[in-house]
């Protein structure tokens, strides 16, 4: 149960599961696209990367 | 018209008597109607609950239910409010179940818990400006601009001095069942995030409830914690809660201008408290209150 919270609130999987779609899908919705990247891929890397930086530095905005 | 005090000369009456008096008012405001609050919350979590449909069928676009969702989230926390104090019923009353069900129902939109923050807003009455058990003693901030920096700083993965504070002080009153609560209902949110996001709603979800809520969360506990009691040094009943004008009118600062009032009483209703203030300001100013003019 305390692994399956700690993944619930994780900025990896929050990155992942929910900023990922989030960039994808806004993309889509201002007609834009990276090469040929799919959107949903790209939003994966970005939002993941986000989370992990967010993880690592214990912050979203990078600030202190 | 049926003001209790009038025509009295407060500088002459001793503490026994403004005690009395202030008592005698405060008990006819604890007597009002709260059918408001009542309509108010559960109309509020009717409508944001009615947006998501309304914006997944087209009939609504997403910029113009955006605005709607933030005052929704914004206005989530009053009518709860009031039912933590038990304001509709207390216990063993008729209505005790509307007081109840009040209290969880208005809180969906703001994705909280309605025991742990009841418990936790009682150790803060108890325990107003103690930097050590006031569980809302993290939002103080020496200016308005600190106030910001400081939420943004606490909604940080690396912050955890709110949730520290609220679970000590549900620890030392012996409710720490009721964090099983919060963590329920913030998985739940978490994951309907997740389930939206991953249904092709992200940008419905991310306007409807993930920014509106980051929304909330500054700007109820600047109206409701940080404004009232800035600067936070004084404890005390008539010490630790000031009274102020809001840029922002008494509507858009949560009816928080007359904050000292609900310290002094908590069970005045939210929507009674600017008349209540109104009647017992000549005792206040004589407790030595801080009214900022008003």
């Amino acid at each position: 149960m305390e692994l399956l919270l700690k993944l619930i609130f994780s900025p990896i999987v929050f990155g992942l599961l929910f900023l990922g779609p989030l960039i994808a899908q806004s993309m889509t919705a201002m007609d834009l696209q990276l090469f040929a990247i799919p959107n949903l891929l790209l939003g994966h890397v970005i939002g993941g990367a986000w989370g992990l930086i967010a993880k690592l530095k214990g912050s979203w905005l990078w600030i202190k | 018209m049926d003001q209790i005090a009038r025509h009295i000369n407060y500088d002459a009456l001793n503490d026994a008597e403004l005690d009395a008096l202030e008592r005698k008012i405060a008990a006819k405001y604890i007597q009002k109607s709260t059918l408001g609050i009542i309509v108010w919350g559960f109309s509020n979590t009717l409508i944001w609950l009615s947006l998501w449909p309304l914006v997944i069928l087209g009939l609504v676009p997403i910029w113009a239910a955006f605005p709607i969702a933030v005052i929704n989230v914004c206005a989530a926390y009053l009518p709860s409010h009031d039912a933590q104090h038990s304001i509709i019923a207390r216990e063993g009353q008729k209505l005790r179940w509307l007081n109840e069900l009040l209290g969880h129902v208005s809180l969906v939109p703001f994705a909280q818990a309605f025991r742990y923050l009841r418990f936790t807003h009682f150790e803060h009455h108890s325990h107003t400006n103690n930097p050590e058990l006031d569980p809302d003693f993290d939002v103080h901030a020496e200016n308005r601009r600190a106030y910001f920096k400081n939420a943004l700083m606490r909604k940080q993965p690396a912050s955890s001095a709110r949730k520290d504070l609220y679970a000590n002080a549900l620890e030392r009153t012996n409710q720490s069942y009721a964090a099983v609560d919060a963590v329920v209902i913030r998985s739940a949110y978490t994951l309907i995030l997740f389930f939206a996001a991953y249904n092709g709603y992200a940008i419905e979800a991310a306007l409807l409830w993930w920014l509106p809520l980051h929304i909330a969360d500054i700007y109820i506990p600047y109206y409701l914690s940080w404004k009232p009691h800035h600067p936070g040094e004084e404890q005390g009943r008539y010490k630790d809660t000031y009274a102020f004008k809001s840029h922002m009118g008494n509507i858009f600062s949560s009816g928080m201008q007359f904050h000292v009032v609900h310290h002094l009483y908590p069970r005045i209703p939210l929507m009674h408290t600017p008349a209540a203030f109104r009647e017992m300001r000549p005792i206040l100013l004589r407790r030595g209150c801080d009214l900022h003019g008003m």
